[in-house]
């Protein structure tokens, strides 16, 4: 029974390779089967955003990526409800379909895991 | 002397933007770009701290970065490029980049 991993992605799309590389980790697991759970949390839930133009500062779409998780089997996408209010986003409609948590839900969701990776 | 206060970290995860917002003086300048376009973001306390500065300070934010990442800009900032973020740095006596 191979173990199972929560990546939790708290960087935005543009800052840096961070977001990239929490993704990839998710999609390399699912093409695994692994079970992956993945965690948006700070300023990575402006990852979900769905106006973004990353082209203007010539860089890819990482939106067109994050649709491609359930594809690859990863199918346990969660939100912190918390930095989407910090943020002013907990109206604003997310680009993929993610269950929100509260703070006591994520615990929760970290013990649950065998093994977590915070990017 | 007028100082130009340059961000470009996100003001959701440190402190930069409201460390700056308090020390800025009644001649400064502020210019967002990079993740620091965020404070833009519409519903949050950024945004809101920033609406409320007095007039006499200017804040200007970089269009491209704005774009990037879907932001709509308040009216309270004056947009720029790269050519014009050039322009404020020169105009002003020195320039705060907040590494």
């Amino acid at each position: 029974m191979s173990k199972s991993l929560l990546i939790i992605s708290r960087q935005a799309p543009c800052s840096g390779p961070g977001a990239r590389e929490a993704l990839d980790i998710a999609l390399a697991g699912g093409a695994f089967d692994l079970p992956i759970g993945l965690l948006f949390l700070d300023d990575g839930v402006f990852q979900l955003s769905s106006a973004q133009q990353p082209a203007t500062l010539q860089q890819k779409d990482l939106s067109a990526n994050l649709q491609a998780l359930p594809m690859f089997g990863v199918e346990a996408l969660y939100v912190s409800q918390r930095s989407l209010a910090e943020r002013g986003l907990q109206d604003q409609p997310s680009s993929l379909a993610v269950e929100r948590l509260d703070d006591s839900s994520i615990s929760a969701l970290i013990d649950r895991y065998d093994q977590v990776i915070t990017l | 002397m007028a100082t130009l206060h340059v961000l470009s970290h996100s003001p959701f995860t440190d402190s930069r933007l409201s460390s700056c917002l308090r020390i800025l003086g009644s001649q400064d300048a502020l210019l967002l770009c990079g993740d620091a376009v965020y404070a833009l973001q519409d519903g949050s306390a950024q945004r809101q701290a920033l609406e409320l500065m007095p007039e006499n300070i200017a804040l200007y934010a970089l269009n491209e970065d704005v774009q990037a990442r879907g932001l709509l800009c308040p009216t309270r900032l004056k947009q720029v490029d790269y050519p014009g973020f050039v322009a404020l740095s020169c105009q002003y006596d020195k320039v705060n980049t907040w590494l």
